[in-house]
């Protein structure tokens, strides 16, 4: 096995190890042999629960907003030919919480917020769309990410408008949701975001060819035979869905889209589809992690898992810089 | 190969047209490259080439068919167009780079490996860049950088290959050698079509030129027809000669100095020598 | 439920027209997004604790049917320091098996083992505490928790006690719950006695205009959804916010200096601040050194010692009224 290989193994194994971690440890201690048997549906009813409605969700859900977050670094790092790109760019992390907070506020049930959420991050990202068309040099990544900052900015004061006056429910509720959390997870919700995530994912993985040529500038893709602008948009819109669904699901967990497209590419992947692929188990190895750390760290209390992966991805980010020659 | 008939393009916004009236042609089996001032139109032409600026009129034709009856990928199988920069943000190995330029051959038909490594071999023995290939293209050197980049557009596989300012940023020793490696693709039957800004050079490789001026045609010929003082005093709007060295047998430009300037009053300081 | 009301608002959005392929797309994805959302919150928990033949005792503040239990739960959750004050006053102490770590009233509450956070509980730790019953704060970031309980077939029992009567609810559901209801009565009864004779002692009293901040910055008040408006009321005084509906409102300090209040009644950190800041000068109370700190220890909990809270307060409007 090449050594590029056996890194790449040696990342799918750290993966399945912490998943299984994720799901013998937490607030309750339980031996080895009780959550093997919760596993299999013996033993203590409290005990299963614990394990299979509880933690066997919350991890599944951990995989997949880690790897959704991973390929959408991914792509828009590749599209936009900038190694600071992440997933919430586009405005998707502003409009989700404007969406978030205006359902909290408005006591919506806790099945709407979600879907508050995704359409407030759709809408943030037509928006985006729509102002980048307006100024000249549509195609300009720069452009479109100027847009993003504005939609974000926006949004940002929209969600400091709904909150100065509301109760403190509400303003409790809203920084609950922006901080991140899988502990809500239900096999519902894994579901869905499965489906994104896995579709998605398979079509930037499909134009993973693409974002390699668009790398190279707009001139030199045309010279390609490719449909620049055209291309470039498609994986923007998918991108951003995949990380609206995220959000969605699980809140504002940042840090993981920005910094694990860069540890995938230091471990040696080449092309975008390699980029892609590995972005998706890096990045679900990471939030698994985090969430794990989260739970333990200080139980019974948990920590907001969009501080862990910051804290765990910070010093993995200035490693990075300092290896930039 | 490729053929400009009275084509005009107008940038949206402009006043007047940054080509007019231009019709040009690079054949196969020879240098063609176009020449100017900065700003008469010689980019435009490229960027025409690459579909990025739509014509007010005319047409450009690819063997004989209207570049837009034909997809994109289609006239990137024919044509290789080598941009005046590319900066990559994250630099691949020379190896990878290079099967990008395979891209439009992508889903043809599926005996396409066998294909694309050939072409690969072909076109790295052509550019002579076996050595560099494990390499990522951010520790090329600027010379090395340009000959990776021909190899790239040798590796689409097309008949024509186009090259925007080519030899820019490069010394004397590396532009050179890219001449040469473009004069023997041309030799071997390709059609080398270059836009430059380089004229001595272009006079001594190049078998057709063509003088651009304020986006119309100036002169067009070999480089003894269009190398003529009068003519490129007026299109440069700068004096200067064209000698003939008999050690290269091609027409050369030297600029003469100019009108002399009011010079600024030189205080000697003591740290001077 | 969310569906129809989902789908309502969803239709007509796809019905409008739509400019470019890429607008429908988008709106497509949008629609396909909302549904699963909206099935997954419109389905009931597979599991429903077999109760139905128990006599209802309520619904409570999450909608959900309290019954009575067969059996007295033994181990109960309460998340909440109000309802963890109620258990104990209603004798059922011993059977607390966890509290929240705001819980710490009575003293004895200390000695219960502590489940971490009130709001967004645990709920692993919750399960393993192996409770019967589980007492929670009705907001909404308790629904997901609630239902992950009632989930795995524990009765949850969820009260947002804002008023004086909400306390009165939730004492006389907890004791039909606990098996106790003659006991709960008592604890109403003596609640509602104590409120009786500070109302008469102070109901022919000139009434004291009183502000009770408690925040300020941005100046919070206590409004006329709180239990505290009442007791204020209860106390011989008027709460100048006795307009607004919300139980703490956000205020700006011009608008209490407008309202000109006598005396201004606070937490003593409250106080503190207060005094210190001279932007408080403005109020007439202040200048009259008419700024008065609570008894933290039995004002501002909407429990068994709202009774004592009234007593506290009429003491500082009215010196001398209950001796």
């Amino acid at each position: 096995m090449t050594r590029r290989a056996g890194r790449w193994a040696a990342a799918l194994g750290v993966l399945v190890v912490l998943m299984l971690l994720s799901v013998a440890l937490g607030a309750v201690r339980l031996s080895p042999a009780d959550t093997v048997r919760a596993l299999l549906g013996r033993g203590d009813p409290t005990v299963i629960t614990i394990v299979r409605v509880l933690r066997m969700p919350r991890m599944a859900l951990a995989v997949l907003l880690g790897a959704g977050l991973g390929i959408s670094g991914a792509s828009l790092q590749g599209v936009m030919r900038n190694p600071l790109a992440e997933p919430y760019l586009l405005g998707v992390s502003g409009g989700a919480a404007v969406g978030a907070v205006i359902a909290v506020s408005l006591g919506a049930a806790a099945g709407l917020v979600p879907i508050a959420a995704f359409l407030g991050a759709i809408a943030a990202v037509s928006v985006a769309f729509l102002v980048a068309q307006a100024a000249p040099g549509r195609g300009d990544s720069r452009v479109l990410l100027m847009a993003g900052v504005i939609v974000g900015a926006f949004a940002n004061a929209a969600i400091m408008l709904l909150l100065a006056n509301a109760d403190a429910d509400t303003v409790r509720g809203a920084l609950w949701w922006m901080m991140g959390s899988v502990g809500d997870a239900a096999w519902g919700q894994v579901g869905w975001l499965a489906l994104y995530v896995s579709v998605g994912g398979g079509l930037l993985v499909a134009w993973a060819r693409e974002i390699d040529i668009l790398a190279l500038g707009e001139d030199a893709a045309a010279g390609l035979g490719l449909d620049a602008d055209r291309a470039a948009r498609r994986v923007y819109l998918v991108a951003s869905l995949v990380a609206a669904a995220t959000v969605a699901a699980a809140g504002l967990v940042g840090f993981v889209g920005l910094v694990v497209p860069h540890i995938a590419r230091r471990m040696g992947a080449g092309g975008h589809r390699a980029v892609i692929l590995g972005s998706a188990v890096i990045g679900a190895a990471l939030v698994v992690a985090a969430d794990l750390i989260a739970r333990v760290a200080l139980p019974p209390a948990e920590l907001p898992l969009g501080a862990v992966t910051a804290i765990i991805g910070v010093p993995f980010f200035l490693v990075q810089l300092r290896r930039l020659r | 190969m490729i053929a400009f008939e009275r084509v005009v393009v107008r940038y949206r916004g402009a006043d007047r047209d940054a080509v007019h009236d231009v019709s040009l042609e690079a054949r196969r089996g020879r240098m063609t490259a176009i020449v100017g001032p900065n700003g008469s139109g010689k980019s435009t032409l490229v960027r025409v080439l690459l579909g990025r600026q739509p014509l007010v009129s005319g047409r450009v034709l690819l063997d004989d068919r209207d570049l837009r009856t034909l997809s994109r990928t289609d006239v990137a199988r024919r044509v290789a167009v080598v941009t005046q920069r590319e900066e990559l943000a994250f630099p691949p190995p020379v190896r990878e780079y290079l099967a990008l330029g395979r891209f439009p051959h992508r889903g043809a038909r599926r005996a396409g490996a066998a294909a694309d490594r050939d072409a690969m071999e072909r076109a790295v023995a052509l550019a002579a860049v076996r050595p560099l290939l494990d390499r990522t293209v951010d520790t090329l050197s600027g010379g090395e950088w340009q000959r990776v980049r021909i190899a790239r557009a040798l590796v689409q596989g097309g008949d024509a290959l186009v090259l925007d300012e080519p030899t820019t940023y490069l010394d004397i020793a590396h532009e050179m050698e890219a001449f040469e490696l473009l004069a023997q693709l041309a030799h071997d039957g390709m059609a080398v079509l270059l836009v430059s800004h380089q004229l001595n050079l272009v006079a001594r490789f190049a078998q057709h030129l063509v003088l651009l001026h304020g986006g119309r045609v100036a002169a067009s010929g070999t480089p003894d027809d269009v190398m003529r003082g009068e003519v490129l005093e007026r299109v440069y709007g700068w004096p200067l000669v064209v000698t003939r060295d008999p050690a290269v047998g091609a027409p050369a430009l030297v600029p003469l100095r100019g009108r002399p300037r009011a010079a600024p009053p030189y205080t000697h300081r003591p740290s001077d020598p | 439920m969310a569906a129809p009301v989902a789908r309502r608002a969803v239709v007509p959005a796809l019905r409008t027209s739509c400019p470019n392929q890429g607008c429908l797309f988008l709106r497509l994805r949008a629609a396909l997004a909302v549904a699963p959302f909206v099935f997954a919150a419109c389905s009931r928990p597979a599991h429903q604790p077999a109760r139905a033949h128990a006599p209802v005792i309520d619904v409570d503040d999450f909608g959900d049917t309290l019954r009575a239990p067969a059996v007295p739960p033994a181990r109960i959750v309460s998340l909440n320091p109000t309802t963890t004050e109620i258990v104990f006053a209603i004798g059922a102490g011993a059977r607390l098996a966890g509290r929240s770590q705001w819980d710490s009233w009575p003293d004895s509450a200390r000695r219960v083992p502590s489940l971490g956070a009130a709001v967004r509980p645990n709920v692993e730790a919750v399960l393993a505490a192996r409770p019967d019953l589980v007492l929670l704060y009705a907001s909404a970031d308790d629904r997901p928790a609630a239902a992950r309980l009632r989930q795995a077939g524990i009765p949850v029992a969820a009260w947002r006690i804002d008023r004086i009567d909400d306390f009165r609810r939730a004492v006389r559901d907890l004791g039909a719950l606990l098996g106790d209801s003659a006991r709960a009565a008592t604890v109403v009864d003596s609640v509602d006695r104590t409120l009786a004779r500070v109302r008469a002692a102070t109901a022919s009293l000139p009434r004291v205009s009183v502000f009770m901040p408690t925040w300020e910055n941005p100046v919070i008040a206590i409004g006329g959804g709180s239990f505290l408006d009442e007791l204020i009321t209860i106390a011989g005084g008027r709460n100048i916010y006795a307009d607004l509906a919300a139980p703490s409102p956000t205020v700006a300090l011009e608008d209490v200096v407008r309202r000109d209040p006598d005396v201004v009644i606070t937490s003593p950190d409250g106080r503190a601040r207060i005094l210190a800041d001279p932007l408080w000068r403005g109020l007439r109370a202040v200048r009259a050194g008419r700024v008065y700190a609570y008894d933290t220890t039995v004002v501002g909990r909407p429990s068994v010692v709202l009774g004592a809270a009234a007593v506290s307060i009429a003491r500082l409007l009215h010196p001398g009224i209950l001796p």
